[in-house]
């Protein structure tokens, strides 16, 4: 544990000066889809299918600022876990090459794989104790889908991203993304796997906008 | 033999010919519906038990669908169920699609292929496909893998969508040229776990059915007929094209039955063909199962079954010639014998005819005669008569002489009564007498006939009783009413004895008068026929007549629709009665 806090630290620091010494924001609000079912404990949502459509349930999105950034040498590795038979957290937004690992916690063997363009894999079977940790580094912008060759109900999304600016919103859809680059970008909001919406955005430096996503 | 019994022998033979000829005509008659029947019987049965062979047939074939239906459904299920498959549909992997069911589908096409005969039993795939959303066929990236399909028959995988339930297809292998074999597919629906949508369908082909040797001695052929062209590869190349329209024909003119049959000949040998939709409601295009089998089997049984029939009507006919013949001589006998009778009567009466011609002849003639005799009788006599008169008239003899005289020409007088009685006895027999009928007073004519019995000189000493009306009127002529009551009177006096009684009494009632003369007299025996002419009384006496007075009397009687009779003899008493029909509404009645 002690060493992957280091890890967290060393990432961190290097984006700590641009946010400091100049920055924009854009806050606001996505509308996101109705839920039907009842709320529940934000921290547990997982990825429903409907018609062909994967989502979160309840709904969240993901708000990212597109553009051309440069890519940095090293990116902190990120987590999916496997937990009693759902992907944990169930959707994981990560920047193009971040190497994310799937350590289950069931006490069971579990094949995650993928089939998704963005990203094909397939980690075979293991068991919780398998050492190093199955990982896979994510290199190519896009939704990946991630799934258990055993349990075929589990669902997970990666969303792959060009931009090291994204966040997820709360679950009544409100966002805050500080410490952006001036300029001129598109602000994307990812609802689900066919839905993204995007308005363009004049950042400046000091300047807090506010975006809402109807 | 004679000519008449040649005659009966021939109607007895024509009778036996007719009733022969109807015993024939039912026999035939018979015969014939029975070959009827029994032709359509065998017919039916035959074409009952080869229906019954195809539905066996199918049954079976049935069956194997069946199994292979439901494990092939079982494994698609499990296909659908499995997240390489979805992850390969939904997350646009369909290069892994096959990849990743190769695994699950491995053992479908692995080993050996088996022998032809147990190939129905296994489940043994040639190949598979998958569907895409669309109903196409997802290109296999190694077809080797799945087993390698033409491209026609490929593309007959296709459907034009994804179905909700199992579909079987039978599809060309090398589609266009003849001697192809026929896969038999099934597309079963692949659901997505997620959604409950198809999402794809899996289409395996199989080695088509090989419909198994039938058991039952019958010998038959049975193909598929898919897409317009029949594969029966036990049928030579030019008969199976050339049936393969009749079916298409037959198919496309009664689009709604799934199954029928009809005769088509093959080789020159007549066959029932059987088809049936193997794959109704199937997306793929239509098949049908097609049973041909041969008559020739049911043809001689026919043929047998004629010839039976045949000699039994035969038998029948000749039975019946037997029976027939029995019969007409059966029947004959009493013909014949009526036919002889008829004869023998016929020559009776002939018999009785001529005796009875030659009585009449004789009759009349003797009537003639008599007639004859009488008037040849009658002249003499006047003459003797008018003599003897003549002699009584002079007056120069002695008194016996005229005593003699007188006594002589009594007895010509009794000879012109007897005459004259002789010829009107002779006109009533040859029926020239007529009766003119008038109403004649009886009751005078009796006082009048009394008074002149009266007056004859040898009256005996006898009582007279009288009991009549006056003016009883009788319907007829007054010259043989009278010559009846005269008779009558002068037997009565005639046959009297001294001091004896007549009674004379008459009545009227409705319809006649009835007359009785009684007198006393010796007792007539019975059974003695007064009334016979010429009769002579059984005990001689001096009273005796000349024998027709009687006859005449009664003749007269029944001549005016009368009768006389004798009413009783007896006890000294001896009582006539004659009844005349009365005048009309003229007497009283008593």
């Amino acid at each position: 544990m002690r060493l992957r806090g280091l890890l967290w630290c060393s990432a961190i620091l290097p984006l700590l000066p641009v946010a400091l010494s100049a920055s924009a924001t854009v806050e606001g609000r996505v509308e996101l889809p109705k839920s039907h079912s009842a709320p529940v404990q934000a921290k547990r949502y997982q990825i429903v299918t409907k018609g062909g459509v994967l989502s979160t349930q309840p709904p969240l999105a993901v708000v990212y600022l597109d553009g051309s950034f440069p890519q940095p040498v090293s990116l902190p590795m990120k987590q999916v876990t496997q937990k009693n038979l759902t992907f944990v957290p169930a959707l994981l937004p990560v920047r193009v090459g971040t190497k994310v690992e799937f350590p289950s916690l069931d006490d069971t063997y579990h094949n995650i794989f993928s089939y998704s363009p963005a990203k094909r894999f397939d980690l075979g079977r293991y068991r919780p104790d398998e050492r190093p940790i199955p990982s896979q580094v994510f290199d190519k912008p896009g939704l990946v889908t991630l799934r258990c060759d055993i349990h075929e109900h589990m669902r997970g999304l990666i969303l792959v991203l060009n931009t090291p600016y994204f966040m997820m919103t709360d679950t009544s859809g409100h966002f805050r993304l500080s410490g952006l680059p001036a300029g001129h970008y598109t602000l994307k909001a990812w609802i689900d796997s066919t839905t993204t919406r995007e308005k363009p955005v004049d950042l400046k430096n000091g300047q807090t906008l506010n975006v809402d996503f109807p | 033999m004679n000519a008449p019994d040649q005659a009966r022998d021939k109607d007895v033979a024509s009778f036996r010919t007719r009733l022969f000829t109807a015993m024939m005509i039912i026999v035939a008659a018979l015969t014939i519906l029975g070959l009827y029947l029994a032709q359509r019987k065998v017919a039916a049965d035959a074409e009952r038990n080869l229906q019954e062979n195809f539905q066996a047939e199918l049954s079976s074939l049935h069956e194997l669908e069946q199994l292979r239906h439901a494990t092939l459904a079982d494994r698609c299920n499990a296909l659908a169920a499995k997240s390489r498959i979805h992850a390969a549909i939904e997350d646009n992997a369909i290069d892994l699609l096959y990849p990743s069911a190769n695994d699950e589908l491995r053992d479908l096409m692995e080993g050996e292929e088996p022998p032809p005969e147990q190939a129905a039993q296994s489940l043994h795939a040639t190949f598979y496909r998958f569907l895409d959303d669309t109903g196409a066929v997802l290109k296999p990236p190694n077809p080797k893998e799945v087993g390698q399909l033409g491209r026609k028959a490929e593309a007959q995988l296709s459907l034009t969508k994804l179905p909700e339930t199992q579909q079987i297809g039978y599809v060309q292998e090398n589609a266009g040229t003849h001697g192809g074999g026929v896969a038999e597919v099934l597309a079963v629906p692949i659901f997505s776990t997620d959604t409950g949508d198809v999402i794809s369908a899996l289409v395996v082909g199989f080695k088509p059915f090989q419909p198994r040797q039938t058991d039952a001695g019958v010998e038959m052929k049975s193909g598929i007929w898919v897409n317009g062209q029949l594969h029966l590869p036990s049928l030579p190349k030019s008969e199976e094209a050339s049936l393969s329209e009749k079916i298409a024909t037959a198919v496309r003119q009664l689009p709604d039955r799934a199954e029928n049959n009809f005769r088509v000949n093959i080789d020159g040998a007549p066959q029932l063909l059987f088809y049936k939709r193997l794959n109704p409601g199937s997306l793929f295009p239509p098949a049908y199962e097609i049973c041909v089998y041969p008559l020739a089997d049911s043809k001689a049984q026919l043929q047998r079954l004629r010839w039976q029939i045949g000699g039994a009507g035969a038998l029948l006919l000749l039975g019946g010639f037997v029976a027939s013949h029995l019969v007409a001589l059966t029947f004959s006998a009493p013909v014949k014998k009526l036919a002889l009778d008829s004869e023998q009567n016929r020559a009776q009466r002939q018999r009785a005819e001529a005796a009875l011609a030659t009585t009449a002849d004789e009759l009349e003639r003797s009537t003639r005669y008599s007639a004859d005799a009488s008037h040849q009788l009658k002249s003499p006599v006047t003459v003797l008569r008018v003599g003897i008169e003549s002699l009584l008239g002079r007056e120069d003899f002695k008194p016996e002489i005229y005593e003699e005289l007188s006594g002589l020409l009594h007895q010509t007088h009794r000879l012109t009564g007897v005459i004259d009685d002789l010829l009107l006895l002779s006109r009533m027999d040859a029926g020239h007498l007529q009766i003119a009928s008038t109403p004649v007073n009886l009751s005078q004519l009796i006082d009048e006939w009394l008074d002149d019995l009266g007056a004859l000189p040898d009256s005996p000493d006898v009582k007279i009783d009288k009991e009549f009306p006056v003016g009883l009127y009788v319907a007829g002529e007054r010259q043989y009413t009278s010559l009846i009551v005269q008779n009558l009177l002068e037997n009565a006096r005639k046959y009297n004895r001294p001091g004896g009684r007549i009674r004379v009494s008459a009545h009227a009632n409705a319809a006649e008068v009835v007359l009785t003369i009684g007198n006393t007299s010796r007792t007539i025996p019975p059974g003695e026929n007064i009334f016979e002419r010429f009769h002579h009384n059984s005990t001689p006496s001096a009273a005796s007549g000349h024998g027709i007075g009687l006859n005449l009397a009664r003749e007269l009687a029944r001549l005016h629709g009368g009768e006389l009779r004798l009413v009783r003899s007896e006890n000294d008493w001896t009582e006539f009665e004659v009844r005349f029909p009365a005048a009309d509404g003229v007497n009283p009645v008593a």
